[in-house]
């Protein structure tokens, strides 16, 4: 039973390495900017998708890793600028925007690769065995990447000059501006960071399981289901709340409920919310814009 | 020799304008002051200047530069500061950090490090609250920190934006003493914006008078004095001179 159990630990764990990157940018990028970006996981999906089309095009894993950070990243640039930098002022048309976006990202995704699922061959195909425990190795990658990026996303908000100038900007953006910061190509410079996030957790993802045009919904649930649970705008608590639910939906598939393991995140979700409604860890309502 | 000059600024919110056609000018280690009554628009014209508000018509140029519509990162590079209304202190954020942001604009770690310094010797209550949070100080402690931190960008103009709101007599008579130590100190000219008519009047050489978003008469200190619309709003009103 046991090794049983440390591997479907290790599998919620993979899983939700990639729900936390999600949770993460959606975090950085509500609290920075006020948008609720829900086409974000259709963010991720085109990174699985860029991903799949660099390995068919011949690169390694590794590469199409970095070219669907890429891909991505600037992507997110090119929305920012030419869609939500116009929502700044009223986040509720953000929201409605990125709505509309879902739309358009699936289906521009399937007029050009079709409505059917991608897959690559595992970019790490070593399974090891301790003491009766197989471990991909490939799910070990995606937790130990995810660990390392999540680490140097925090210590650039909590430690470096240009984080304490985005937590003043979160503070009060105005006053922000008349300390010298560049509050708006900030902005943008956290869109871009959490499109990043979300083109690596998209190139993690298909190096786990297939992936189709419609993968982005589930995954966007999950994530925002972390990331209220941490406290929307709150990093720590979006990191928090993955751990916890990547420990969730490994237990529950370790006990054999896998086909409720759904059903155990979001009733986990709707729990903390209804014991601590700004979630684990404190959210914040977005930066204020007076 | 004119720093900053205004000239012909309408400016306003959505739909609605607050300031029609403002001008002045700012001279190289002058102070000067904007009396008028609340809403009269002092802080949107202030908030104009520096590129918070977009002017709709009208310039800001200062030192013969073209700045109008530049965002606030701008003018503060080039040294145009403003120090809102209500201090505005990062409440979260430490003294020191409160501080250090100030400077954000500049590039000189040494000079930065020497500044705060410099400010923790001319405001000894930033020194002694150095570690503690923006938000746990006194109303007159953020507006010293509040001022500190605009000094802190090495401004050649300073902006400041009714400094003495909620304070007591005594430490409106400590920001008085303050003012008028920043062209000596610090080389910056000064834009005071009040209601406190005492404070106002003891420290700025001019004086510009609004009302309804217009500048209605301006002249050096001596002269506004004597005038009957700044007697009647004014000097035999209920405010509390300063001195
Ligand atoms: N952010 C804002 N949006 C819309 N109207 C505003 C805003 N700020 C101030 N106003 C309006 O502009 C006018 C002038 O206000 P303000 O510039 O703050 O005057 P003062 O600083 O002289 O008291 C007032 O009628 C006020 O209601
Ligand atoms: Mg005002």
């Amino acid at each position: 039973m046991l090794p049983i159990l440390i591997q479907q630990l290790l599998n919620g764990l993979s899983i939700a390495s990639v729900i936390t990157l999600i949770a993460v940018g959606v975090t950085l990028i509500f609290g920075l900017t006020g948008i609720i970006n829900f086409a974000h996981g259709e963010f991720l999906m085109i990174g699985s998708f860029v991903t799949w089309l660099a390995v068919q095009a011949g690169t390694g894993f590794v590469p199409a890793l970095v070219i669907a950070i890429l891909a991505v990243a600037l992507m997110g640039l090119v929305l920012e600028r030419g869609l939500f930098r116009f929502t700044l002022t009223r986040p509720t048309n953000g929201f409605i925007v990125s709505l509309g976006l879902i739309v358009v990202l699936q289906h521009v995704v399937i007029l050009f690769f079709g409505p059917n699922q991608k897959s690559i061959p595992r970019p790490l195909a070593g399974v090891w065995d301790v003491g009766g425990v197989r471990i991909a190795s490939v799910r070990v990658m995606v937790i130990l990447v995810t660990i390392a990026v999540v680490a140097m996303t925090f210590v650039m908000i909590t430690r470096s000059r240009y984080g304490r100038a985005l937590r003043a900007a979160v503070e009060d953006r105005d006053t922000a501006a008349l300390m010298g910061i560049p509050v708006r190509r900030y902005i943008t410079g956290v869109f871009v960071l959490g499109s990043a996030l979300a083109g690596l957790g998209g190139a993690l993802l298909i190096a786990l399981f297939p992936v189709t045009p419609f993968t982005g919904g589930t995954m966007v649930m999950k994530g925002f289901a972390v990331a209220l649970m941490g406290g929307l705008g709150n990093l720590t608590g979006a990191v928090v709340a993955g751990l916890i639910l990547g420990i969730v939906e490994g237990f529950s598939a370790g006990y054999g409920f896998s086909e409720w393991t759904d059903a155990y995140s979001f009733g986990l979700m709707i729990l903390v919310l209804l014991v601590r409604p700004n979630g684990l860890f404190g959210g914040t309502s977005g930066p204020k814009m007076a | 020799m004119t720093l900053l000059s205004v000239r012909g600024i309408t400016t306003g919110y959505g739909p609605s304008i607050v300031n029609r056609d403002v001008s002045l000018t700012l001279g190289e280690n002058e102070i000067i002051t904007i009396l008028g009554p609340n809403g009269a628009g002092k802080s949107t014209l202030l908030r104009t200047i520096v590129g918070l508000v977009r002017p709709r018509a009208g310039s800001v140029v200062m030192d013969g530069e073209d700045l109008t519509g530049r965002t606030p990162d701008v003018m503060a590079k080039r040294g145009l500061v403003l120090v809102p209304e209500g201090r505005r202190i990062f409440a979260d954020m430490t003294v020191a950090e409160n501080l250090r942001l100030g400077a954000y604009a500049r590039r000189d770690a040494d000079g930065i490090e020497a500044d705060v310094e410099v400010m923790e010797g001319f405001f000894p209550i930033l020194a002694a609250k150095r570690q503690q949070k923006g938000g746990s100080l006194s109303g007159g402690q953020q507006q010293m920190l509040a001022i500190a931190r605009g000094l802190m960008a090495r401004p050649r103009v300073l902006l400041l934006d009714e400094p003495s709101l909620g304070l007591s007599p005594l430490l409106v008579k400590e920001i008085q003493a303050i003012i008028l130590g920043i062209g000596a100190r610090f080389g910056a000219s000064v834009l005071l914006v009040e209601q406190n008519a005492g404070l106002a009047l003891s420290v700025a050489s001019r004086g510009y008078l609004m009302q309804n978003g217009r500048i209605v008469t301006c002249g050096p200190i001596s002269e506004l004095k004597d005038m009957a619309l700044m007697r009647e709003l004014y000097l035999g009103g209920a405010t509390e001179p300063a001195s």
